[in-house]
């Protein structure tokens, strides 16, 4: 079980071992919309597949294997804000992370080409508690490519901390690919600086469960977020997504985009926030969400809430549902095209935006792939 | 820099709403819940043993619910120092002549026996917690509309009220319905039979005198098949330095291809709880149109809520909510799409000055059989200042793929670009955000019967009053 | 009787820290029609934004002279009771306030007298069927849902009801069709009389088949450049702005 003997052998041990107390006080959530009732974190594994790519620009670590004496990083891993999907995942991952890396980027560097993490879980591998840190020093430029696949049944609880300190621009781009029976807690937040920019990308295709949570503090002047994802939902999908902007800084701007299709009996929560805090005048924020119901059986909740204790600010957004726009299916079955072959063209075509961030060709045609097989077995 | 100005706001002068009779009462109840008050105020009416029965399950299902706790802080509303039943010192009358002077000083300021006079077809006026006076129309009467107050209909109609009384919204739907059930009194009754059509309002009008009280009049609408009808309800007391309670329930049975508008003015004292209870359910083609203005109370949680049951039921909601300074209300309206082809069209606006707190909060819920359905949920929120906050948290639950459904928000404060565009036809400042606050409530003002466009636009101005700073 | 109406001496503005009219010189008496041209980008908006006082404009330089009285200080309210008026190019949409509404209450506001509801819908209806406006309009909300086209027939409309003395019509032309152009420019026309003045700035000069300029402006780079008659116009037309950047 998850006892501090777990902890022997791994870095930051007073850090995991304060985790580790709080973990164990804190009881599976109660969810409201997804059930985890019956729930159970499975057993400790070791995960070894981390392949840590080198980069001579670049500080690149295994998080496990860092030595205590590197307090660097320690302030790095405090985060005071409560974060992520729920406390009891979060502190499992901070306290006992079997996987993770660190990135620091110095000042003034900016690295072009993406830095590819692939988290690759299997039978012997199928438990992954990654604990994440990406440092972004002043005036640095870098992307962060993570991709989590699964080939059977795996349970994975992910920690991603993101500091861009001021005037730096980072670019996480996450995507989950992972097996269909298996489940995904993912947790991620970022701390922006002044004149900082962080672009989220999240694309979650797989899993059973699928819970995830991207927090960005935009604690400086001129601070800007965006994040684009989408998700599709199939088979007895349950995926839940909280999205929240938390405004502090003056002229702070943030952006949500979100599309996402459900098919047979998906369910699905959107969650998102504009949090404007007193003080963060100026302030823009938007957020749009759009889903597709491809079935009678789906369920879609979308709770989009504008929270507001500053007037200086313009907030706005729109949540809408519904099937494919008629007008559009009639244009393209006009050319000759069937139904089925319209609707899944069009599910694509709202993708397309999202998938082309992704840098890399093949992951991006396996994103392609995995959406259009899974549409094409509509009413299997 | 550009130096930003900033509106004052004066807080605002409520004239006759805040004019005080001398506390003056047949009957009260000692502070407090007890089965010992709840069985003295059933005696107290001649209630039948059924009403005394229900009254005391829904005080066991009050004890047994805990104060709700994912809405405003309502820690400081103490139940245990409210007085729950106070009989006024008049008796029902059909005459205004025949009500008590201050009484009916109170309700002459409030401008309603002239407005029966010149465009209600039926008025009631509550006074505490008991009814002081209720008429309709003759023709109407012959028509067979009843308009009556509850405790008149609990003798006359009461197999009619035993199969409607709380089957809206039941005890056990919160804590405080569970208080309305127990200690529920006055309210009004509205009966329009089938193929009637009301085309002037029925107007009830709430006030409650006395500090430290609590109302809790329960209001009962039956619309027949076919038949329209149009029921205006206001509300207001004088302020007081204790808190005061609020906890109505209103239920609303529109039948197939009735019309139910149900408007509503709420301009309470801000020391006032408003923890009202709304609820309709609509049959087929029926359409329910609620038209809600809220300006007063310290806390209010109101939600009125459509049960869209019979298909291609329409239901409208048009609602303004202005918080001003100690003023926390959290409101907005839900929607349950039960059926096929049924519609939903949301308008909500609100105002937040001087570090008062906007809430919306809704819900629309789209069952798995409601294909066809349609809905277009819009929140506008304007804040008119820095201390100021405003949220709209909207819950959109969908379980069926063959809807529409769209769903838009805006806060903001005024533009300076529109208030420039403005000032350069020759308006003042001041002018010129009055005029956007004004046009920003124009829609749901003109849903309004006249003389509640003309308060509304008088709580606005009295709102604004102030100097530019 | 002074007939000079409008005096500017080596105007200069910012917006943030960037300088935008650099020496801006201008001088116009009733009765007379100007047109102000010029490329992208050369302040002909900001031109008309800093005559009318809009915040976000800083003059930093110079002086605007109207009426004889120097009014850089004044706010836009102001300016506008002593008898300016601008036709803006993106008029704002103003929600739940009618423009029958609205006008009545501003014409009350510059003339200080009040205005009859009735007496004031008649002038009204007079100058919308000028402008060939449907009497619709009337009830509609101040620009909500209104076309580019029908925005600026509500600018000129503004403009024939509130009667100004000096007119300044930013882009009015632009985005319309020639039925529009047509019509505006008819309005701008039994509008101007010997008492009051016009300055029309535009990119185009289609509106010049309507209207007769007494002078005509380029402005390049946040100054005048040349001045002449309407034959500088032709030349514009045929040359564009080349030479004179």
């Amino acid at each position: 079980m998850y006892n501090e003997n777990l902890l022997n052998n791994l870095s930051f041990k007073e850090y995991r071992l304060d985790k580790l107390k709080k973990y164990n006080k804190l009881q599976i959530p109660k969810w409201k919309r997804i059930n985890l009732q019956d729930f159970d974190i499975p057993d400790y594994r070791e995960y070894n597949n981390l392949q840590l790519p080198g980069h001579e620009d670049l500080d690149i670590r295994d998080m496990g294997t860092v030595k205590e004496d590197i307090n660097e990083f320690t302030r790095y891993l405090r985060v005071n804000e409560e974060f992520g999907v729920d406390k009891k995942f979060v502190t499992l991952t901070e306290a006992l992370s079997n996987s993770g890396v660190i990135i620091k980027i110095e000042k003034n560097k900016r690295i072009s080409e993406p830095i590819r993490l692939d988290f690759k879980m299997d039978n012997d591998n199928p438990l992954l508690l990654d604990h994440n840190l990406i440092i972004a020093k002043r005036n640095s430029e870098l992307t962060v490519v993570m991709d989590y696949t699964s080939n059977t049944k795996v349970f994975h609880s992910g920690v991603t901390k993101v500091y861009a300190e001021d005037n730096s621009n980072v670019t996480i781009i996450k995507l989950q690919r992972m097996d269909e029976d298996s489940d995904d807690f993912d947790s991620n937040i970022a701390i922006v600086g002044r004149d900082a920019k962080v672009n989220w990308v999240s694309i979650e295709l797989g899993g059973k469960i699928t819970a995830s949570s991207f927090i960005t503090n935009l604690k400086e002047d001129n601070s800007k977020a965006d994040l684009k994802s989408i998700y599709f939902g199939d088979k007895d999908m349950e995926i839940d997504v909280q999205y929240k902007m938390n405004h502090f800084g003056r002229r702070s701007e943030s952006n949500i985009n979100t599309k996402g299709a459900l098919k047979d009996r998906a369910k699905k929560v959107f969650r998102g926030d504009l949090d404007f805090k007193k003080g963060a005048s100026r302030s823009k924020g938007e957020e749009e969400e759009y889903v597709l119901l491809l079935d009678k059986t789906v369920k879609s909740d979308a709770i989009p809430a504008l929270i507001c204790g500053e007037d200086d600010v313009e907030g706005e957004h729109a949540a809408s549902a519904g099937q494919i726009n008629e007008l559009k299916l009639f244009y393209l079955m006009s050319r000759g095209i069937s139904e089925s072959q319209a609707k899944k063209m069009i599910v694509e075509a709202s993708f397309k935006p999202v998938i082309d961030k992704i840098p890399y060709e093949d992951l991006k045609e396996k994103v392609e792939e995995n959406i259009h097989r899974r549409l094409i077995d509509e009413k299997s | 820099m550009e130096k930003k100005k900033r509106t004052y706001i004066a807080d605002i002068q409520r004239g006759i709403y805040d004019q005080k009779n001398e506390f003056k009462y047949k009957y009260k109840s000692e502070k407090g819940l007890t089965s010992k008050i709840v069985k003295e105020i059933s005696r107290e009416k001649n209630e039948p043993q059924w009403m005394l029965d229900f009254r005391l399950k829904s005080l066991e299902i009050y004890n047994s619910k805990p104060v709700p706790t994912w809405g405003p802080d309502l820690s400081d509303l103490d139940i245990d120092n409210i007085v729950h039943y106070i009989r006024p010192d008049a008796d029902i009358s059909t005459d205004w002549d025949e009500v008590p002077e201050d009484i009916k000083k109170t309700f002459d300021s409030l401008g309603i026996p002239e407005a029966e006079k010149k465009s209600l077809a039926g008025v009631g006026a509550q006074y505490d917690s008991e009814i002081v006076y209720h008429n309709i129309k003759q023709e109407l009467v012959d028509q067979g509309v009843v308009y009556t107050d509850m405790e008149t209909a609990m003798k006359d109609y009461e197999d009619i009220v035993k199969e409607h009384f709380m089957k809206l919204v039941p005890p056990n739907d919160h804590k405080f319905a569970a208080l309305h059930g127990a200690v529920w009194s006055g309210g009004s009754f509205v009966y329009v039979p089938e193929g009637v059509k009301v085309d002037i309002p029925l107007q009830s009008y709430f006030r409650l005198n006395a500090p430290g009280a609590g109302q809790f009049e329960h209001t009962l609408i039956i619309v027949e098949k076919g038949a329209e009808v149009h029921f205006i309800e206001g509300c207001s007391a004088p302020k007081y330095s204790v808190n005061n309670l609020h906890a109505g329930c209103v239920e609303l049975f529109v039948k197939e291809d009735a019309r139910l508008r149900y408007s509503t003015i709420e301009n309470w004292s801000k020391n006032m709880y408003n923890l009202n209870t709304k609820r309709a359910v609509v049959d087929k083609n029926g359409t329910i149109e609620w038209v809600s203005g809220s300006f007063g109370s310290k806390v209010a949680m109101l939600y009125p809520m459509s049960i869209l049951r019979g298909e291609r039921a329409k239901a409208e909601f048009t609602g303004i909510t202005f918080a001003a300074n100690g003023q926390y209300l959290d409101t907005g309206s839900k929607v349950v799409h039960a059926a096929p082809y049924t519609t939903s069209n949301i308008n909500s606006k609100s105002i937040s000055k001087d570090g008062g707190y906007a809430l919306y909060r809704g819900l629309l819920r789209v069952a798995p059989n409601a294909h066809g359905s349609k809905s277009t949920v819009s929140c506008e929120s304007l804040m008119l200042d820095n201390e100021s906050n405003s949220d709209t948290i909207p819950i959109i639950d969908l379980k069926n793929d063959d809807i529409d459904i769209g769903h838009e928000a805006k806060i903001g404060r005024i533009s300076d670009e529109a208030i420039f565009y403005l000032m350069s036809r020759g308006i003042s400042e001041e002018e010129a955000k009055a005029m956007i606050v004004r046009g920003f409530v124009e829609p749901i003002a003109k849903e309004l019967p006249l003389e509640y466009a003309v308060e509304l636009n008088n709580l606005i101005k009295i709102e604004l009053e102030g100097t530019i700073g | 009787m002074n007939k000079k109406i409008l005096d500017i001496k080596n105007l200069r503005s910012k917006v943030d820290e960037t300088e935008i009219l650099k020496g801006l010189d201008l001088e116009m008496n009733k009765g007379e029609i100007h047109i102000m041209m010029g490329p992208n980008g050369a302040g002909k908006s900001t031109f008309a934004n800093v005559l009318m006082g809009h915040p976000k404009h800083e003059i930093i330089d110079g002086e605007i002279i109207f009426n004889d009285k120097i009014i850089n200080d004044l706010s836009v309210d102001k300016r506008a009771k002593e008898g300016m008026f601008l036709s803006f190019q993106y008029p704002e949409e103003i929600p739940g306030v009618t423009v029958e509404n609205f006008l009545r209450n501003a014409k009350m506001t510059l003339t200080g007298e009040n205005q009859g509801v009735f007496a004031f819908r008649k002038v009204l209806k007079e100058k919308m069927k000028l402008l060939e406006m449907d009497e619709s309009y009337a009830s509609r909300y101040l620009n909500q849902g209104f076309s580019g086209g029908e925005k600026k027939k509500n600018e000129i409309l503004q403009m024939v009801v509130l009667e100004p003395k000096l007119a300044i019509l930013d882009e009015t032309d632009s985005g319309l069709d020639i039925d529009a152009i047509r019509i505006v420019s008819n309005g701008v026309k039994a509008f101007s009389n010997d008492d009051n003045a016009i300055l029309v700035i535009t990119h185009y000069n289609k509106i010049l088949d309507y209207l007769e300029p007494d002078f005509v402006h380029i402005l390049v780079d946040g100054k005048i450049v040349k001045t002449g008659g309407i034959k500088l116009a032709r030349e514009i037309e045929e040359k564009g702005f080349e030479e004179f950047k």
